[in-house]
């Protein structure tokens, strides 16, 4: 019976040792970040540092990273989070994971931390740590450079090893970039972890799984969303789509529309600084911006950091986000909380006259503090530990926009009060993705499920959370899940009657969605167009994985953080006083945020008390604590 | 199972120049050996042994092949889905991604950019996901 192989690396001792995964976790948990989270309640101690050396980083892959399935390049990092507290997982593409794999090992557990600098060398089934003195101090690209080209390499950069609050780690030119992946190697003396191998990622019935494989990239192919939309515009497409509903974060979240967003757009990216499109390895969609920089061609920016070094700090200079979002790929910086506390110290300077030199409108200056923040260098230092820790110094806790330390991602949540209740109840911090990504489904999609309405976001929100969890625990990329929506509606157009028809029966979706999560593992209907993942997991793993199945793992996913968060003791589902108590609008009290309104709702649906996983919510899903 | 190098090796370093994923190790003028870790059996080693030094994983020598008679890639563009599986696979770095046409071209699919540094080990074919890779051998394709 095939289980998946994981290693336990201790830095501080130089053991590594093989750690056995059982069946019954392979069964329950799969992989990817649901496992991690697994483990990560299970070998770490509580109430530890994030950054001390006995905190436990899980780096691991899913059941189908490399096993040519769409989208199947990501991998998963679980740890403490460096800004929360609480549970951080990060997500990201590139080629290390498949790498990983090919290498003989689906996850490795690393903790201790070395005396010098180290690097993890994962090759052919066998583990090593190797003296890395000389990769010390280079940045991101630099790294990587020094090391041969065919390994898959996960590498932190300067922002890391200086303990950056939020700093990421890059794998080729993709990032895990939230909750500080990099200052967590960066304390454990880790500069990367590099894989080599030629073995080929298990799966149990290779025929038909290569014959849905094709099936699948067909269909995703031939979406839309997946096949047009994000191929021609990348993530960034969003930033119009987003500002015609007011869901833009302009000024520090002040505003939700910017009459020149249309000059940092996607459609503006594509028409005139575009010089192809790319994608992480087995991808078919290729979001990927490539763009030139200095006479050579670089990764170009996403939707996030096109909105935050753009509207959201007044500034419509597509050149100068292009290089900022580089700049920060290079020194290891997460683009959205480094922007974010940008924006926040920009508007502390206006508020209460606290002087970080940044100024609304005013880029020429980013690249230089980016660079002191990466080294904690002078006043610098302070915009280091995120906006959560500025603002409990300097005031201003209203516009530090982060959810439990996290800053938030862009997305407006007073135009998606979805999002909104994404934010707060995401487990990471104030994370998009984690927080089930409604914005989908209010602002920035096709349909629009009534984005100012609290009515079945509750349900709404642990639905998708779920989903995508179980998307990330399979080892896809979540804009796989970008399929969910039927082409139809893409096709009809998001003014079409049937269209308009379907966002309002989505409004009064509560009770049926409380109904099919309650049906758990006896829905069994899956086809490409309902959760095409679970079907390639059923041919891939050889378990029973069905829908019902397949949301379950998410659940336990989302339960199994939550334990951890409440471990540490990080339970506040909140938001930021400018989304729930200032209407963007004003005078207009149906833009705020009615956080009040949904979260009972959320518990109710998701089987919590109070934020905590009840014991009869963790019976049902065989989770033991 | 892997494939082996017999004592008729006499260190030219031609496999390990050519081995796609470095499983050869050896001096120049010593003998080579492959590790059997991470060999793929795809025969590169044994095409360009001048000395029929390299046995099958059964122990059976091998014979060499002319350069010009090694297996290459044919591409069907039209199944092809530009996933860049194929590309990464070629550490040999013959395969790219073709380069769009037109601004917003999105028919761009795997190629055999660079024929001189094609190996014909076929790791490109055997992972594709779409079956859009065939080898040929030149007379098949001629």
């Amino acid at each position: 019976m095939y289980t998946p192989r994981y290693a336990k690396i201790n830095l501080s001792t130089g053991e590594i040792a093989e750690h056995p995964i059982s069946r019954t976790y392979y069964e329950k948990y799969l992989g990817g970040k649901t496992l991690a989270a697994r483990l990560l309640l299970d070998l770490m101690p509580s109430g530890l540092d994030p950054l001390a050396p006995e905190a436990v980083v899980v780096v691991n892959t899913g059941p189908l990273n490399g096993t040519g399935a769409p989208c199947s390049s990501r991998f998963n990092l679980s740890f403490k989070n460096v800004l929360t507290g609480g549970v951080a997982s990060s997500n990201c593409g590139g080629s290390f994971g498949v790498m990983l794999k090919k290498a003989g090992f689906d996850g490795l557990i690393i903790t201790g931390a070395a005396e010098k600098p180290v690097r993890i060398e994962a090759l052919d089934g066998e583990l090593s740590i190797i003296d890395a003195a000389d990769l010390w101090g280079l940045d991101c690209e630099e790294t990587q450079e020094k090391l041969p080209k065919a390994y898959g390499k996960l590498v932190t950069g300067p922002a890391g090893e200086n303990l950056v609050r939020y700093a990421g780690l890059a794998s080729g030119e993709r990032m895990a970039g939230r909750c500080g992946p990099g200052a967590v190697f960066g304390a454990k003396k880790l500069k990367c972890v590099t894989a080599y191998g030629t073995a080929r990622p298990y799966v149990a019935q290779p025929e038909k799984y290569h014959k849905y494989v094709q099936e699948w990239v067909r269909f995703v192919k031939n979406h839309s969303m997946t096949g047009d939309a994000l191929p021609h515009y990348g993530s960034a497409g969003l930033v119009s789509k987003a500002n015609a509903s007011h869901a833009l974060p302009t000024l520090n979240f002040k505003y939700g529309h910017d009459d020149l967003a249309d000059t940092v757009s996607g459609e503006t990216l594509a028409e005139t600084r575009l010089t192809r499109n790319s994608g992480c390895v087995s991808c078919p969609i290729r979001c990927e911006r490539r763009v030139m920089l200095d006479g050579r061609e670089v990764k170009g920016p996403e939707y996030e950091t096109v909105g935050f070094f753009g509207p959201n700090i007044g500034a419509h200079d597509l050149d100068a986000i292009c290089r900022l979002n580089y700049v920060c790929d290079i020194l290891g910086l997460d683009t959205i909380s480094a922007a974010s506390t940008i924006a926040y110290a920009m508007e502390l300077y206006e508020d209460k006259g606290v002087d970080f030199g940044v100024r609304f409108g005013d880029v020429s200056n980013l690249e230089e503090i980016l660079r002191k923040t990466a080294l904690r260098e002078g006043i610098y230092d302070e915009l280091a530990n995120g906006s959560k820790w500025l603002s409990e110094k300097y005031g201003g806790e209203d516009y530090a926009i982060h959810a439990k330390g996290l800053e938030m991602a862009s997305y407006e949540p007073r135009r998606s009060v979805g999002m909104g209740l994404g934010y707060a109840t995401s487990n990471r911090g104030g994370c998009h993705l984690n927080g089930g990504y409604l914005a989908l489904l209010e602002s920035v999609g096709v349909l629009s499920v009534a984005p100012q309405k609290p009515r079945s976001k509750g349900e709404l929100a642990v639905f998708m959370q779920n989903a995508l969890e179980a998307v990330s625990a399979a080892g896809c990329c979540l804009f796989s899940a970008q399929t969910f929506v039927p082409d139809i509606f893409f096709k009809l157009g998001p003014h079409h009657w049937v269209t308009r028809l379907v966002g309002k029966i989505f409004t009064l979706a509560g009770p049926v969605l409380r109904l099919l999560m309650a049906a758990g593992p006896l829905l069994r209907l899956n086809t490409l167009y309902i959760l095409p993942h679970a079907q390639a997991l059923r041919l891939c793993t050889g378990l029973p994985v069905f829908t019902g199945a397949f949301l379950r793992v998410g659940e336990r996913s989302y339960n199994l953080e939550r334990l951890f968060s409440v471990r540490e003791g990080v339970t506040q589902d909140s938001l930021p006083g400018r989304v729930t108590r200032t209407p963007q609008v004003p005078g207009d009290p149906s833009t705020v945020v009615p956080l009040e309104k949904m979260l009972p709702v959320y518990y109710k649906t998701r089987g919590w008390k109070d934020g905590v996983p009840t014991k009869r919510t963790l019976k049902k899903l065989g989770i033991e604590s | 199972m892997a494939y082996s190098i017999t004592e008729l090796c006499e260190g030219c370093t031609a496999c390990a120049r050519l081995c796609p994923v470095a499983a050869i190790a050896g001096t120049p003028k010593g003998m080579h050996t492959i590790n059997p870790k991470r060999c793929v059996e795809c025969g590169v080693c044994a095409r360009a042994c001048t000395k029929s030094a390299v046995a099958d994983a059964a122990g059976n020598p091998l014979p060499r092949v002319p350069r010009k008679d090694w297996p290459k890639p044919a591409f069907a563009a039209e199944n092809c889905s530009a996933c860049g599986i194929c590309v990464q696979a070629c550490t040999a770095g013959a395969l790219a991604i073709s380069l769009p046409q037109f601004r917003g071209d999105l028919r761009v699919s795997a190629y055999l950019a660079n024929e001189k540094k094609c190996v014909g080990c076929a790791l490109c074919a055997q992972d594709c996901p779409m079956d859009a890779i065939r080898m040929q051998t030149p007379e098949v394709a001629a």
